[in-house]
């Protein structure tokens, strides 16, 4: 099966420091992966050269085979499929409506099925009848929960999630272990980093060990 | 101090009585200053938004000019204007000379650097975690730059509220490009250069009094948006 992401001597450099370096590493569709390690350690900007959102310094990124060639109109086509939910999520400062129906309308998506797809993802996250609420009054771990929700339901084809329970209280984070084995029904690539010892496991998650900004047993 | 009084006494005597010579001179100010802050804010938006963006060679230099632009002695900016437009400069022929049209060129040549200034320090203030948001929620460069500022509203329309306070209260720009023609050029600080020193104190103390308060307005509501 051809991999959804895969990269190949990937350097991540600011100035002369050194803060990724994987020489390869391939993503399978449908699966759940745990990048582990301590702070500093690449998580994060690995996360975000897979978001598309950095480039790297050397190397290849491919998707679904393909490299990655990093002008504007492949990023735009490709990010409408990969989303990232930061491990401080920003949320526009307007409703929590507001904030899921953007990545919407930007698919063109409105009316009924806007409506649909904000509600039902609201109910995911445990946030039913939060939609009118302002985004920004919210306690940090509902808007961590909005984030997820805003990008949930955009359906991409890979999830990234950095540190995606650090706020959240111990029930919502039994309530996002349930729901995340069942979004690789939908289609759904997730990778995550997490500082959680035990939810990898818990998650049945292949597990990528990080440290020193590279990977310490490569899969 | 009685003089002081008098004078005062009898401005008011102007402003309460709807002087047509004061209420037309404000009008024609407020509308320079309108039409001036509405482009300078069309093209100093998007500078600034560009140059907080932009990650390109010269992009300090850019920044020290602009703050170099924002102290341009109004003088001078009738100065170089006027030369364009006067009979014998390149633009003559288009007769726009101590016409509003000019003092509304000279006045955005004022405003622009300032609303982009502003408009970048907003940016610069402006949480780091929008851009990669939008990117990520399947924005282009263009919409992302948009949502961005919509983000930081209130710091852009205080960078036009900046602006406007500045050529409102400008005189260089309005009396070498305007000429102060009555009922035609005539602003609110050309005329109480003028009137003061025909002795005319009071008409310019009315004059005073409506600065003032247009600047005092202008402060409160930049004050408003800041604290946002």
């Amino acid at each position: 099966m051809t991999p959804i992401l895969s990269l190949k001597n990937i350097e991540k450099r600011y100035n002369d420091h050194l803060a990724l370096q994987v020489e390869a590493l391939e993503f399978a569709p449908h699966r759940i992966y745990s990048l582990v390690g301590p702070n500093g350690c690449g998580k994060s900007t690995l996360l975000q050269i897979l978001a598309l959102l950095l480039k790297p310094t050397h190397g290849e990124l491919f998707f679904d085979g393909h490299p990655v060639s990093w002008t504007n109109r492949d990023l735009q086509r490709l990010r409408k499929q990969i989303t990232l939910v930061h491990q401080s999520p920003y949320l526009f400062d307007s409703s929590v409506k507001h904030n899921l129906a953007y990545g919407l309308k930007l698919r063109g998506i409105r009316g009924d099925e806007q409506h649909r797809r904000i509600h039902e993802a609201l109910d995911l996250v445990g946030l039913s009848g939060f939609a009118r609420r302002r985004a920004r009054e919210l306690s940090g771990g509902e808007q961590q929960r909005v984030a997820l929700a805003r990008a949930l339901l955009l359906e991409p084809r890979i999830l990234l999630l950095d540190e995606p329970t650090s706020n959240m209280d111990k029930a919502s984070i039994e309530a996002f272990d349930d729901l995340l084995p069942t979004l690789l029904e939908k289609d759904m690539t997730i990778i995550q980093a997490t500082h959680s010892p035990d939810q990898p496991k818990r998650l049945g998650s292949q597990i990528l060990p990080m440290a020193f900004g590279r990977l310490v047993s490569p899969p | 101090m009685d003089f002081l009084l008098e004078s005062l006494l009898a401005s008011l005597d102007l402003i309460l009585a709807m002087d047509r010579e004061v209420y037309l001179t404000v009008w024609t100010s407020l509308y320079v200053s309108l039409v001036a802050i509405v482009f300078a804010a069309l093209m100093g938006v998007p500078a600034g938004l560009a140059i907080g963006l932009g990650r390109f060679r010269g992009r300090r230099l850019v920044i020290t000019l602009l703050n170099t632009l924002m102290a341009l002695p109004t003088v001078v900016v009738g100065l170089v204007v006027y030369g364009f437009l006067s009979r014998q400069g390149p633009l003559g022929h288009m007769g726009l000379l101590f016409t509003p049209i000019a003092m509304v060129v000279g006045q955005i040549i004022l405003a622009t650097p300032i609303v982009a200034h502003y408009t970048l320090g907003a940016m610069s203030a402006s949480d780091q975690r929008i851009l990669p948001t939008a990117l990520t929620l399947g924005a282009s460069p263009t919409q992302g730059a948009l949502q961005l500022l919509l983000e930081i509203r209130f710091g852009v329309m205080a960078a036009v509220v900046a602006g406007f306070g500045r050529v409102i209260a400008e005189v260089g720009v309005a009396m070498m490009l305007g000429g102060n023609i009555r009922s035609y050029t005539r602003t609110m600080t050309t005329a109480i250069a003028l009137e003061t020193s025909k002795g005319e104190f009071a008409f310019a103390l009315a004059l005073g009094i409506f600065l003032m308060s247009v600047a005092l307005l202008v402060n409160l509501f930049l004050n408003l948006l800041q604290q946002r």
